[in-house]
């Protein structure tokens, strides 16, 4: 049977600004997946998944942005990434968010 | 639990025989073996309490925030993988880098009777490493660095082992015990503490009787309310960041007395049965038999700390 687990990385957080989730360290995984939920506020924020070779020093994984609106649950897989994942966001406005990672072996 | 000689000695050398077992030295009825290379074995992030629509908002602002453990190959930007004591993986909390911020695994169990109850572990403790910046990052709190002491080991706070028990009509009490690195001012302490007091509950902020901040001390908020017990203790922390040495910790609490026994870390045994056991002064429902058990690491400093798990053995001898 497969390892997995969910890693709650943000919990219903407020942002008025850009941030970068906390380093989480996946080297036993292959393969994660994103969930990003606003749970609140009016702004929107763009999400970016980076790795890192050990949790300090980080680039872009894909560059691809993932937009999410006030409300919505956006989601998306995250491969090839290393040993390290976070999200880098660009916030418009005030945005609460519950992020969660969810990875397999 | 008894056994008769013969069986106590086939046990032993049953033990000593398993290379995963006899690194540990367990109390007879062995409850859980967790060895982090194979998964977190139920060691999880603990959260506050919240209202019936799970309304997020409603938790204590100091108890939202304790980090999902990581199961970490103790990766470093310097040598790679270190990897673990047993294999590649072990469980890692790591705080924010946010002065007093904590992170949290707690286990839960319950208890199916009473006595000793034995915890196990192999640790290892680290701040995170800084790259880049200035000379003025060769020193901090009481550290220059001079080649061998590095300032990252002042960046460390603390890390805890606890429970959080409860049974007997719903009598509920921590046992717990602490080792302080730096006090909050970055200065090296090196001893191990106890609270005098019981850990405050979201029942007594949703009364209105306590309202913590964010990054508060949740075990117990007031450094006053913190003594020490056993003389100074310096570990290993082997001059830089990214160096892992496992210390042996192994800690005996009495469920049937409600108190401490001891504490044992690498070649270290100290007394603890006069350390108190606060009970909290309410009875508890929906919590009879209660046996949890949680690691802490907390941040004196605005750096990350970690604390490494190898693996945890929790034995009784019930």
């Amino acid at each position: 049977m497969r390892q997995s687990m969910t890693a709650v990385l943000e919990r219903d957080t407020e942002f008025a600004k850009d941030f970068g989730t906390e380093p989480y360290e996946v080297a036993w995984a292959g393969e994660a997946r994103w969930f990003v939920q606003h749970v609140d506020g009016d702004g929107t924020a763009r999400y970016v998944t980076q790795v890192s070779p050990d949790g300090i020093t980080w680039c872009d994984l894909d560059g691809t942005e993932h937009a999410v609106e006030p409300g919505a649950l956006v989601s998306w897989p995250a491969a090839g990434f290393g040993h390290w994942l976070r999200l880098r966001a660009v916030v418009d406005g005030t945005v609460r968010v519950r992020i969660h990672l969810a990875i397999k072996a | 639990m008894t056994l008769s000689d013969a069986g106590s000695d086939i046990r032993s050398a049953l033990l000593a025989a398993d290379p995963r077992l006899s690194k540990f030295k367990p109390l007879p009825r062995i409850l859980a073996f967790d060895e982090f290379d194979s998964g977190t074995h139920g060691w999880c992030e603990l959260l506050g309490n919240y209202n019936g629509r799970g309304d997020l908002s409603t938790v204590d602002a100091h108890m939202r925030d304790f980090r999902p453990p990581q199961l970490s190959a103790c990766n470093f930007f310097d040598i790679g993988t270190h990897g673990a004591m047993s294999g590649t993986y072990a469980l890692k909390l790591a705080t924010r880098p946010h002065k007093g911020h904590t992170a949290v695994a707690i286990r839960r169990l319950t208890m199916s009777g009473r006595g000793l109850v034995q915890l196990e572990t192999y640790f290892a403790f680290k701040s995170e490493a800084t790259l880049g910046g200035g000379d003025e990052l060769d020193t901090f709190g009481d550290v220059q660095w001079d080649g061998n002491t590095h300032p990252s080991e002042a960046q460390f706070g603390a890390f805890t082992v606890a429970t959080d028990l409860c049974g007997d009509g719903g009598l509920r009490y921590h046992t717990v015990a602490r080792y302080q690195n730096t006090d909050l001012d970055n200065h090296f302490t090196r001893r191990w503490m106890a609270p005098t007091v019981p850990e405050p509950t979201p029942r007594e902020h949703f009364e209105g009787k306590v309202k913590l901040e964010y990054a508060a001390d949740f075990t117990a908020p007031n450094p006053e309310d913190w003594q020490a017990f056993g003389d100074p203790q310096e570990l290993c922390y082997n001059e830089v960041p990214t160096k892992v040495n496992w210390h042996y910790l192994r800690w005996l609490v009495d469920t049937d007395a409600r108190k401490n026994v001891e504490l044992q870390v690498n070649d270290r045994v100290m007394d603890m049965r006069d350390v108190p056991v606060p009970p909290y002064e309410e009875r508890y429902e929906t919590l009879e038999n209660l046996l949890n058990f949680y690691f802490s690491v907390r941040t004196h400093s605005d750096v990350r700390n970690f604390l490494f798990l190898d693996s945890v053995l929790i034995s009784v001898d019930w």
